[in-house]
């Protein structure tokens, strides 16, 4: 990372607080972003805790990778830059953090607390455990079949397909396996087991079994976090999401193309 | 009138029920908190009873769509006090089952078909994935209106 402040001729000491400052600004904000917030959600958060320190902010640039804050203080400036992480939802980090960020903006906290109350959030925030997940996206996405219409005998297999999809997504992306490709891989192997569970019970609507066998890669919530962050002004992170959102469909879909040849359903 | 509305009434509770369970589940997904989640399944089956009468009173899909989601997102703001600052959230939530992902993936489906095919007569299945995606894209966009509208002029906005 670039330690030269903007400005020149600036105290060592004030650089080093401005520094740290813009850190824990940056990485409060990547945090939001990568638990599901808005791009509103993300400035906002930002400029809380920059206020809370002290430190006016001049200007934040979002995109969908990275996250750049000029921070000024008197007459002193100084831009950082931060990478964002995979985008994901997880609420209770998200609502965690911006507690913490509310906190923060009333003063009296300093960068270092911030930082370390930001580690304690990453690290203790409590998550579902992974079978859980994986039986509750079983079940979201047998309920989808049926809101869609699909039969009761086919419910079990688009319970198990599911589940079983969501527990091998989990594993791939916690070897950093390509979110596109465990796309893929998922839509697949779900809807192959999903298809094949339908008609062996005797289904009638294996299809639909497959397609809801395969919802669990639908990103509902990017498709209408991108119409938030146009709606909001942020037009090119909005247009980012959009795509991201295509691209994981159609290699969903791709899967299910190779689940349909797999079982000789015809198009 | 009354006599439609009760012959209804259980598909209705199916619609609900089922969209309760979706909501729920994904709730799980998106790590919500045990109460959050109760009020996820709340809003799921608020979200597809109200999309599920007004389909029944004549309204197309996508109308249909965009009251059920600005009837969740009022109610969620108007509930803030029970629900906190977590209100757009749930109502977020509540609104996931009636993303149209399977028509996305008819869409898909239909212009790989379309590609694939080579005896020239595929003019019906590209007019059937046409209208399949411009749903997708008013649905969507419907859920998002439906969810945003309300936040705005209700002065609702989170942090």
């Amino acid at each position: 990372m670039n330690t030269q402040p903007d400005t020149t001729e600036i105290d060592p000491a004030d650089h080093h607080l401005l520094d740290r400052i813009a850190h824990v600004t940056l990485r409060a904000g990547a945090i939001l972003a990568q638990s599901g917030a808005s791009v509103r959600v993300v400035h906002e958060g930002a400029r809380m805790i920059a206020g809370g320190l002290g430190v006016e902010v001049l200007g934040i640039r979002s995109g969908y990778a990275s996250f750049e804050i000029t921070l000024a203080r008197d007459e002193r400036t100084l831009t950082r830059m931060m990478q964002i992480g995979p985008h994901g939802v997880n609420h209770r980090l998200d609502f965690a953090v911006r507690n913490l960020v509310l906190r923060a903006s009333h003063g009296g906290m300093t960068p270092e607390q911030i930082e370390s109350e930001l580690d304690s959030l990453q690290l203790d925030t409590p998550r579902h455990p992974p079978w859980l997940v994986a039986i509750a996206t079983g079940a979201a996405c047998a309920a989808f079949g049926r809101l869609l219409g699909a039969d009761w005998l086919s419910f079990v297999p688009m319970l198990a397909a599911a589940s079983i999809g969501q527990g091998i997504r989990h594993w791939l992306l916690g070897h950093r396996t390509n979110v596109f490709v465990v796309a893929a891989i998922v839509g697949c192997v779900a809807a192959t087991l999903g298809g094949l569970g339908a008609r062996l019970v005797g289904s009638g609507t294996v299809e639909l079994a497959m397609m809801a066998s395969i919802l669990l890669l639908v990103p509902g919530v990017p498709s209408t976090n991108a119409q938030t962050d146009v709606l909001d002004g942020y037009p090119t992170m909005g247009s980012a999401r959009a795509v991201w959102v295509i691209m994981i469909m159609v290699f969903a879909v791709t899967g299910l193309w190779l689940a349909e040849f797999v079982l000789r359903i015809p198009a | 009138m009354i006599d439609d509305l009760i012959s209804m009434l259980p598909y209705l509770a199916h619609q609900a029920a089922f969209g309760a369970v979706a909501a729920a589940g994904f709730g799980v997904l998106f790590n919500f908190g045990g109460r959050a989640l109760f009020w996820c399944a709340v809003a799921g089956a608020l979200a597809l009873g109200i999309r599920t009468l007004s389909q029944k009173t004549g309204a197309s899909l996508e109308a249909a769509t965009f009251l059920a989601a600005i009837g969740t997102s009022c109610i969620a703001i108007l509930s803030r006090r029970w629900l906190g600052v977590a209100c757009h959230a749930i109502a977020l939530a509540g609104c996931i089952p009636m993303v149209p992902g399977a028509f996305f993936g008819q869409a898909l489906l239909g212009y790989m078909a379309v590609a694939a095919d080579t005896s020239g007569q595929s003019v019906a299945q590209l007019v059937a994935s046409a209208q399949a995606f411009i749903r997708v894209i008013s649905i969507v966009g419907a859920i998002g209106a439906g969810l945003a509208i309300p936040a705005y002029l209700l002065r609702s906005r989170q942090f």
